[in-house]
């Protein structure tokens, strides 16, 4: 273990189960593989997610929180090391079943292979020189080009490839999916919990004059005033 | 071009708002001492903001004094950040990117105040791209290829918001910054950083570049015929404020990578809330340039 597992999890030393927990969950969410996918920096966020289930499962094994959950985590900790262990079984499965179908559309498709091949590994010069080459304009070819674009960081072009792509062919499973998760990323964004706790909400006359007149009210009955002419 | 990073001032801590402040004051007095005081004025957010990012890399002790300000002489003595590496570079690149702007001013539109500006700087200027012989380099070069993608008349703001990107990238990766991967999560951020502010100020500038029939990467790309401008704005709207959030969903994703130690609190309220905040702004018009305040 390279690192202090408690401070890779950013909780104090001899946190409570439920706090680790916690704090897991939330990292989970904030390096989440979905999160950085067609990212440039996909790499270092899972380099980090690797780092937090070691911390996560160490701390689950050898300290179990505070003292007095000791018991009580015992229980947790097999519960827990699997969740932790399901995220990224889900997360493997999940790429294996994509690999797979890559696989079969390999046979028939050797550039698209070699494109998506080039996507992943980005060299997007060379995935860009292959698609241009294709001849047949359909919604895989528009959706490709669109994963190039939003890697490149070209977000209008790559939204509105990929939106060509799901209206072309509207059954496909995988189009319509990046296209989800990329308003799904957008939204995300602008509801953040940062953003969405802090009262940004207007106050117009009606508000105002409403509350004054509350204020006179329960001035009066308290026996004071608060507007004199009402 | 600049001064769209600023924090969502109402929900920051007066602590936070100070530690910001201090390094503004700390790269406006930065650029005082080495390039003479008339480069000063030069100061834009943003490079503050660069100065609170890299420095949120390390876990060095803030080196803060309390000083007076030349410019508000009746105001009380403010913290300022001084000696510090990435508070001298942020105020390089000010210089570095403030002398182009002058002069792109000048030649651009014959806007006589940039060819002022820009003659004055020019000492600092040099002084400044000596020292980071590379960087003015690229820049200059980036620059280049923007002002001909303007003169081609580029009809496709992600290819024209393209070369300011990569200044942004280039500016970004301060090469005082240590590990490979901590540079190229900068280089990331900065690019992104770079694309929202290009579009962004392409929007604020769609009225007056109609009026002197100058280029405008969202007037070429979604062809303005000269009707009512709220109407044209209106329909494009959801679509800029797509590209614009999620260039900005990505600088958050590379902040979140880069494990800042210090300073947290300003920095999440810029990538958590003012940058969504600005946006919104210039968006509906409510921010003009004029509205852009110093501190």
């Amino acid at each position: 273990m390279k690192k202090n597992p408690y401070k890779v999890l950013g909780v104090k030393e001899g946190a409570s189960y439920d706090e680790i927990k916690k704090a897991y969950r939330e990292l989970v969410k904030k390096y989440h593989p979905d999160r950085y996918r067609n990212n440039p920096l996909a790499d270092l966020a899972e380099e980090k997610m690797r780092e937090i289930n070691e911390a996560y499962e160490y701390l689950m094994k050898n300290a179990g929180g505070a003292y007095q959950y000791q018991s009580e985590s015992y229980d947790y900790d097999n519960g827990s090391a699997s969740q932790g262990s399901s995220y990224r079984t889900q997360y493997q499965s999940q790429q294996s079943a994509q690999y797979q179908a890559r696989q079969e559309y390999a046979d028939e498709f050797e550039l698209e292979r070699q494109v998506r091949a080039h996507i992943n590994a980005g060299n997007l010069n060379e995935a860009q020189r292959i698609l241009d080459r294709m001849r047949v304009r359909n919604a895989t070819w528009y959706y490709l080009q669109g994963l190039i674009f939003l890697r490149r960081g070209w977000y209008d072009r790559g939204y509105s490839n990929i939106q060509r792509a799901v209206n072309m062919d509207p059954t496909n499973y995988e189009y319509r999916n990046m296209l989800n998760s990329l308003n799904n990323q957008y939204y995300g964004y602008r509801q953040n919990p940062y953003y969405r706790n802090v009262y940004r909400t207007d106050y117009d006359m009606c508000q105002i004059c409403g509350t004054l007149w509350c204020m006179d009210s329960c001035c009066e009955c308290m026996g004071g005033d608060f507007i004199r002419c009402c | 071009m600049f001064g769209y990073v600023e924090p969502d001032k109402p929900e920051l801590k007066i602590r936070d708002f100070e530690l910001f402040r201090g390094y503004y004051c700390g790269v406006c007095k930065s650029m005082g001492k080495r390039y003479g005081q008339l480069s000063r004025f030069s100061l834009t957010y943003d490079l503050a903001f660069l100065a609170v990012l890299l420095d949120s890399t390390n876990n060095e002790n803030y080196n803060v004094k309390i000083e007076r300000c030349i410019a508000h002489p009746i105001r009380k003595k403010r913290c300022v950040v001084r000696d510090n590496r990435f508070v001298d570079y942020a105020a390089d690149m000010n210089i570095i990117l403030a002398y182009y702007n002058l002069k792109d001013k000048w030649s651009d539109e014959k806007n006589p105040l940039g060819a002022i500006g820009a003659a004055g700087l020019r000492r600092a200027f040099r002084k400044a791209a000596k020292r980071h012989r590379d960087k003015a380099d690229k820049i200059k070069s980036l620059l280049d290829e923007l002002f001909r993608l303007e003169k081609e008349k580029c009809a496709s703001i992600d290819e024209a918001a393209e070369p300011f990107a990569n200044i942004m990238r280039e500016v970004f990766q301060c090469p005082y910054v240590e590990g490979e991967n901590k540079l190229k999560v900068l280089g990331w951020l900065g690019y992104n950083i770079g694309k929202w502010i290009y579009i962004l100020d392409a929007w604020d500038d769609m009225e007056k570049d109609i009026r002197k029939g100058s280029y405008n990467a969202i007037l070429a790309q979604f062809q303005y015929d000269g009707g009512s401008l709220d109407e044209f704005k209106a329909r494009i709207k959801e679509r800029l404020n797509f590209s614009l959030t999620y260039s900005l969903s990505e600088c958050e994703k590379a902040y979140a990578l880069l494990g800042s130690v210090k300073s947290t609190g300003v920095l999440d309220n810029i990538f958590y809330s003012g940058f969504i905040v600005k946006t919104d702004k210039v968006l509906q018009g409510r921010c003009r340039k004029n509205e852009k305040e110093s501190v």
